[in-house]
């Protein structure tokens, strides 16, 4: 570790080159104050913590801990005192011995601006500040802070927003200005696209013109503006662009990945998240519900359903693959990604080693671990825990609200034996002889355990105890070690018990058993089962062992032998898991009970009842229809797996148990928080700011195409600072306080800003000093997403479907692209309709996604992704040009246009030669929002002739003089349109 | 077009000042297929870190050709020359080597399996190669073998991700996409990093062993077919011919100019030179996939059947895009899971057809670069994700109806070839049942940080930042060593 520790420095000096903005030019007066954030954190991280880190903590001094560095505990640093502090001391010393950083070590010497940096800030007394985005969040207008105070905020007319206050003010200090406002045309093409993921309609974006044009008043420009937005907000439309955004997030997809990735029903959760937008659900009722959605109390269909966010994890059904791995990998990635999502922290580092930047310790992962740990999923290959959800939505409350009593009356039926079994007096049978069909057994106090050899699956084993009165059975079955860190091990799963009475020279009489409780229901199967054979269903731990389990098997008649009868019991295991592998009992004892209050219990009016409701409920679910969406399910509590530390974040060395809690440094006070939901409501709670930042810092991205935090994936020591750290709080503030955590609103002020009013033109000035817009001088220009280049071609030419919701499709897309091993799934092209719905209905396999999608920078969804890189490559060049649905998009362009005109009024003979002009300018405009340029449309009509002399000599195109147009020419232009810069453009 | 080039690179030496590329400034992307792709970019763009690395000294190969055996072939039918275990046939399995083990399917107490085919020592190196490969004994000569492979994963999927990416999750950098981000391509008429599958199915791991995870997606491996088009929506559609094409492009190239006058967004360049370079792809990746400009002698060497989907044909297409100076160039070959399970996939099965369908196509692979010269500069690796046991397979604690054996990540054997590798040579050594790689044991990690260091790349050196962490192929967790021992 250390050694590669080292090299962490290289990269952090890149991170500081690429925000200058805060850092560089500062001129050092004597009355600066020093920022530790942007001035000293950096120096220190650069420079130190590559030894003096959170993973090497060399002399245990480290920068990442105040309290290692600064009075009492730590020694390097003598507030107000420069002059004997050690770090100064050992950063100015050219003795080899002595000085820091080492010599000979790869890294600089420190230059003398920074040594006076660090002299200057100890000398006003080394403040600490937390890290920026940790700190606790207020809005920078209210409180006008100092940078603010010297700008004179009202000195223009130009905002409109109160953000757009502190852009002009830094633009000010920058010496820059604002760009003019955009034409009408190009904001409403760029707002559209923003909120609704697609282009105005012509009509909508005509009328919106006719509106705009000649109002000179402001306020009342404002105002149409305003409905503007009002109408894409309101657009059920808005649902679909914003869940494409949040699917990278969730990593949503239609499979379960790895190997044969199998097919997995996952859309009703993308359903969910469409109406839950759609409806504007604030952000902190929308983690709640997908974090936690479960452990709400009476949680309504929706909640259950949100929660499949954490069930898009990846299951492995490759053969052979150990369930615990795969379960444990599912668990650390929804840690990873609940940090990534709300968090934009790198807390996956923390797995094997305390953070290296950021104040997080080791055992913190695994004690957040501990919230996330205890959900009954076990990479099973069914996927279980699951919920049927009809396709018919009138249905889906109702059939989700029945499986629900079905899983409540489980346990409550249970709950009648639970308690009788735990307070009984229970006497061990010693077993006097054990065999087995396959490996070998043996007998071990009053314990039977495996001793060697090959236990196959639908291994039965015989035990032979003396027979006593009884009324009922237990049998315990545990982990082979007596060590908790070896757990958890291979499966046990008794699959059938059937129980004999032997008598000397008499045929063995069947012991009847009626009736079977356990500590505690898991899987989807009743425990009853193992009174009947079936595979894969009965008692014990399924697909793992996590802990001790038994169960106790009720006696129809209580038993009253004789002297020397013997009891034979036998055991069959007939349950495997992927890939064949056995899950044989190696462990456990028989005990019994002559206790009367079971044979009661059978007898039992609120049994009876019980038994009865649970068959009721299950005919019921049974009953239902529907797509199997995985959901999380905690477990019972008598079933709950204990947390480990991960030594070295090996999954298979368990450390100390952990108690569940989430890390100190990021509560802004102090909290017990115990479970999932406490965990869920911390997340989006004023005690934690970051959350806020985060999102509001992910909108814009989604607006601008960069975040105001370029890493929008990490705002820890290690990523990028905000480029502008007050419009970031005032953003996140507005969010959180103003809107209540609702999207539309927060849109809606961003949007109208002035700031976003901007047009994108890029002058000189603007060029030269903001060449990526960072200091946000002009409006944005970027190349619309993958989703949206298919859905503007299919709206455009009027082919897209409008339904929404609903299982995913599959669009035509080259064939033998998807060939994947032990599968036998077919990508079945759509023939009707449906084959053009929006693209974020395309169905979605993770070792195969959509091609034309990973070409525009999709990403594959494996794992969580936080931001998309647009790229530019000349694959996306062959996917606008040649994919069918572009090529069927054209056609159907150049055919609206040309019945367009028909259904204008009969023109006379002598204008049909403008017919051709006429169309192309419609394309043109229902494209891109702007009128041809007579230069643009004397070019476009030249293709077209070109086109036709061309089509002419090939003799393959009839050009019928009735319509003086042709349909094959003019799609051709009609695909050169959807193919020009402004097209991919917002 | 140089106009345009002039012009990008003008605004590009504006623009990239700060090094903003890595912070995923697209115009950096976007200039990096250029940049990349073109030998003739002026040397003052071409200098600026943004669109790839460079060689961090000088190389001793160009490119890569890897074939991968999906599956994990038998080391001990092929390379791994084992007569103590024949021995042993049939016995049980030693109880020290199941202690603390687990098999994918293996239970209990296995019996041991002995090589199932006769080895023989070829060339002047005496290399020892099975029965099963009789060509390619004849060029053993040039391979150098490493007997040492091991992995810590004993699934295909992680494996393969282990032994393409470096990791075992999914989300990480293939090496093809790292090669590419350290070196770009000298061709700017294809892809630099192009995937060849064969065997009818694609990897166990998906298309994640050619992603380029945290890299930016024009590093990815590009799948190309040998049905079909060769490069996915290449081929215009039936209603527009090459002449409109150019036509159309011709009226796009001027529009956007326009655009570019009109916005002043440099991205509009790169756009307009993308299309161009989409336009030649058209030409030069249709000829460069024709296996019909072969002569009849080659294909028949290769056994190459145009117009079929097959591991010969995409052998002798990966000459072919080594000749045009494609960088890396993957090919995956299916079917080698030899459990026993079925009669396709078991060594008295299967097996022996996927060693019918490799001997040939590689041996004249091999022989077919020699002659051209470009195997001194190609780098040609061999392999699967992970080994067999000495042990026969006892799926569900029976004895199966065929022969196979289950995986093994302690031991696998790999061959390199080409490009700076010393050949006629072998590598590290198994214990005396092939059950363990005991002797200069080499990791992926180790093999990836040796490849790239004939590739003229520093491992530690070739990082990009993700997640607060420079990330990079030989994983910062790991400190891989160079095989010297190797290396010519």
């Amino acid at each position: 570790m250390p050694s590669s520790a080292m090299r962490w420095c290289s990269f952090v000096g890149i991170t500081l080159l690429i925000c200058p903005l805060l850092i560089a030019d500062k001129v050092l007066a004597d009355d600066t104050k020093i920022d530790f954030q942007t001035q000293i954190r950096p120096i220190l991280i650069e420079s130190c913590s590559a030894c003096h880190g959170g993973v090497k903590q060399a002399g245990d001094v480290s920068f990442v801990y105040k309290d290692q560095v600064l009075p009492p505990d730590g020694w390097v640093i003598e507030p107000g005192d420069p002059e004997s502090s050690v770090l100064i001391e050992r950063v100015k010393s050219h003795d080899p011995d002595t000085q820091m950083p080492p010599a000979g070590d790869h890294r600089e010497r420190l230059s003398e601006a920074e040594i006076e940096l660090l002299e200057k800030w100890i000398e006003q007394g080394a403040p600490w500040d937390e890290h920026w985005s940790r700190a606790p969040l207020t809005d920078p207008l209210k409180i006008l802070t100092e940078p603010l105070k010297k700008t004179n905020l009202e000195s223009t007319s130009w905002p409109r927003q109160p953000l757009d206050r502190l852009v002009e003010a830094r633009l000010k200090r920058e010496g820059l200005h604002p760009s003019p406002e955009a034409k009408p045309a190009e904001w409403l093409r760029r707002v559209s696209f923003d909120l609704i993921g697609l282009p105005p309609s012509l009509e909508e974006f005509e009328s919106f013109i006719e509106r705009t044009t000649g109002i000179k008043d402001r306020q009342q420009l404002d105002q149409i503006y305003g409905i503007e937005v009002d109408r894409l907000l309101a657009s059920e439309r808005f649902g679909e662009r914003w869940a494409s955004v949040w699917m990278d997030l969730a990593r949503y997809a239609d499979s379960k990945g790895f190997e044969k990735d199998p097919h997995r029903d996952m859309w009703p959760y993308r359903d969910w998240l469409i109406q839950a937008l759609n409806q504007d659900l604030p952000y902190d009722a929308f983690t709640i519900k997908q974090l936690a959605g479960d452990l709400l109390p009476d949680p309504k269909p929706d909640d259950l359903i949100a929660t499949a966010f954490h069930r898009n994890t990846q299951t492995n059904t490759e053969g052979g693959t150990d369930d615990e791995e795969f379960r444990v990998a599912a668990v650390l990635d929804r840690i990873n990604t609940t940090w990534t999502v709300w968090q934009a922290t790198t807390f996956g580092c923390v797995q094997c080693h305390a953070h290296p930047y950021d104040p997080i310790r080791h055992d913190e992962y695994y004690a957040f671990m501990a919230l996330m740990n205890n959900t009954a999923d076990t990479d099973l290959d069914s996927d279980h825990p699951t919920i049927k959800i009809p396709t018919d939505i009138s249905q889906r409350d109702d059939a989700v609200t029945k499986q629900r009593h079905y899983h409540e009356r489980r346990h409550a039926r249970n709950q009648l034996g639970y308690k009788l079994a735990t307070g009984d007096q229970w006497t061990v049978l010693q077993p006097t002889e054990v065999t087995s069909t396959g490996g070998r057994l043996q007998i071990a106090d009053d314990w039977v355990k495996r001793e060697g050899g090959t236990f196959p699956t639908g291994v039965t084993y015989t035990v032979m105890t003396d027979a006593t009165a009884m009324t009922a059975l237990r049998l315990e079955i545990s982990p082979e070690s007596a060590d908790p860190t070896q757990w958890p091990e291979q499966g046990s799963l008794v699959t059938h018990v059937e129980v004999a009475l032997q008598r000397d020279n008499e045929a063995d009489q069947v012991v009847e058993l009626t009736d079977v409780f356990v500590d505690a229901i898991t899987g989807d199967y009743d425990p009853r089962s193992v009174l009947s054979e079936k595979p894969n269903r009965g008692v014990g731990g399924y697909p793992k062992l996590h802990r001790p389990r038994w169960a106790v098997l009720l006696l129809k008649e209580p038993l009253t032998p004789k002297q020397n009868d013997r009891l034979k019991i036998s055991m069959k295991h007939g349950a495997s898991v992927t890939g064949s592998v056995a899950t044989p009992t190696r462990n456990f004892r028989w005990a019994a009970s002559n206790n009367s209050a079971w044979t009661e219990l059978l007898a039992a009016a609120n049994l009876k009842q019980a038994t009865e409701q649970l068959a009721t409920a299950k005919r019921d679910v049974d009953a239902i229809q529907g797509a199997a969406l995985p959901v999380l399910l905690s477990l019972p509590k008598a079933a709950e797996r204990s947390t480990r530390t991960f030594i070295r974040g090996n999954w298979s060395e368990r450390g100390e148990k952990i108690r569940p809690a989430i890390p100190v440094a990021f509560s802004l006070t102090p909290n017990k928080i115990q479970t999932r939901l406490e965990m869920a409501r911390w997340l989006v709670s004023d005690a934690n700011p970051l959350a806020a930042r985060v999102w509001a810092n992910r909108i814009w991205g989604q607006l601008y195409s960069q975040g105001l935090v370029e890493t929008q994936e990490n705002f820890g020591a290690s990523g990028t600072l905000p480029s502008h750290p007050d419009l970031l709080d005032h953003l996140a503030w507005q969010m959180r306080e103003e809107h209540g955590w609702r999207l539309k609103p927060f849109l809606r002020e961003l949007v109208l800003a002035a700031t976003y009013r901007q047009t994108n033109r890029m002058d000189e000035s603007s060029q030269k000093r903001d060449p990526r817009n960072r200091l946000l001088s002009r409006g944005p220009r970027t190349r619309l997403t993958a989703e949206m280049i298919r859905d503007q071609a299919l709206a455009v030419a009027g082919l897209l479907h409008t339904g929404i919701g609903g299982p995913s499709v599959m669009p035509p897309q080259p064939d033998g692209v998807w060939q994947t091993v032990y599968s036998g799934a077919q990508w079945k092209t759509a023939t009707g309709p449906e084959r053009y719905r929006r693209g974020l209905y395309t169905y979605w396999r993770r070792t195969s996604p959509y091609p034309s999608f990973l070409m525009f920078d999709s990403p594959t969804r494996d794992i969580c992704s936080a931001r998309r890189i647009a790229t530019n490559s000349p694959l996306q060049a062959l996917v606008t040009l040649n994919d069918p649905v572009y090529i069927e998009s054209a056609q159907a362009l150049a055919a609206l246009a040309i019945s367009n005109l028909a259904n204008e009024t009969p023109v006379e003979q002598s204008n049909l030669d403008e017919r051709p002009t006429a169309a192309i300018a419609w394309m043109y405009r229902t494209v891109t929002q702007r009128q041809p340029s007579p230069w643009e449309q004397a070019e476009l009509d030249s293709l077209y002739r070109d086109l036709l002399s061309e089509a002419d000599t090939k003799a393959t195109v009839t050009n019928a003089p009735s319509l003086a147009l042709d349909a094959a020419a003019l799609s051709i232009v009609a695909n050169t349109i959807l193919n020009l810069d402004r097209a991919l453009t917002k | 077009m140089s106009d345009f080039r002039s012009e990008l690179c003008h605004r590009w030496s504006q623009f990239e000042t700060r090094r903003h590329f890595l912070r995923g400034c697209s115009m950096g992307l976007a200039g990096m297929w250029l940049g990349g792709q073109s030998t003739s970019m002026p040397t003052s763009v071409a200098a600026e870190p943004a669109h790839h690395t460079g060689p961090h000294f000088p190389p001793r190969a160009k490119r890569v050709i890897f074939l991968h055996m999906a599956g994990g072939p038998s080391q001990l039918e092929l390379f791994d020359h084992k007569p103590e275990l024949e021995k042993l046939d049939g016995k049980d399995c030693p109880a020290s080597f199941l202690e603390g083990r687990r098999f994918a399917f293996i239970q209990g107490v296995p019996k041991m399996l002995g090589p199932q085919f006769p080895f023989q020592q070829c060339g002047d190196s005496g290399a020892w190669v099975s029965d099963r490969l009789p060509m390619f004994q004849s060029v053993a000569d040039k391979a150098c073998f490493i007997h040492s492979m091991q992995t810590t994963q004993f699934n295909h999927g992680p494996a393969q991700l282990l032994l393409h990416t470096g990791n075992q999750n999914l989300g990480h950098a293939s090496f093809g996409s790292w090669t590419m981000y350290g070196l770009g391509s000298e061709n700017e008429n294809l892809p630099g990093f192009i995937v060849l599958v064969s065997g009818g199915k694609t990897p166990s791991a998906g298309k994640s062993v050619w992603g380029s995870g945290y890299l930016p997606s024009v590093f990815q491996g590009v799948q190309c077919r040998s049905q079909g088009d060769p490069v996915l929506y290449l081929s215009n559609p039936d209603n527009i011919s090459r002449a409109q094409r150019r036509r159309s492009l011709d009226t796009l190239q001027r529009l956007n100019e326009r655009t570019f006058q009109e916005t002043g967004d440099p991205e509009v360049l790169t756009r307009i030179s993308q299309y161009e370079m989409a336009f030649r792809m058209q030409t030069h990746a249709t000829e460069a996939f024709d296996l019909g400009l072969e002569t009849q002698e080659v294909q028949t060497e290769y056994g190459a059947e145009p117009g079929k989907e097959s591991f010969a044909n995409n052998c002798l297409l990966a000459r072919r895009l080594a000749e045009r100076d494609v960088r890396f160039i993957q090919l995956f070959h299916w079917g080698w899971d030899a459990h026993g399970a079925s009669q396709s996939e078991a060594l008295n099965g299967g097996f022996n057809d996927r060693c019918r369908e490799i001997d040939r196509p590689i041996t004249a692979l091999i022989k077919d670069l020699d002659r051209r010269g470009l195997l001194d500069d190609t780098l040609l690796v061999w392999g699967g994700e992970f080994g067999r046991t000495p042990m026969r397979e006892n799926r569900g604690g029976r004895e199966m109806r065929f022969v196979g054996r289950d995986h093994n990540p302690s031991a696998f054997t790999m061959w390199l070839a080409g490009g700076g590798i010393r050949p006629g040579t072998s590598w590290g050594a198994t214990d005396e049942l092939g059950y363990r790689s005991v002797e200069n044991v080499v990791t992926p990690h180790d093999l990836h940080a040796t490849l790239l260091q004939r590739l003229g790349l520093d491992h530690t050196r070739l990082t990009y930042p993700y997640l607060g962490l420079p990330q990079r192929l030989s994983t910062i967790t790991q400190s891989p060593k160079i095989i010297d021992g190797i290396l010519a």
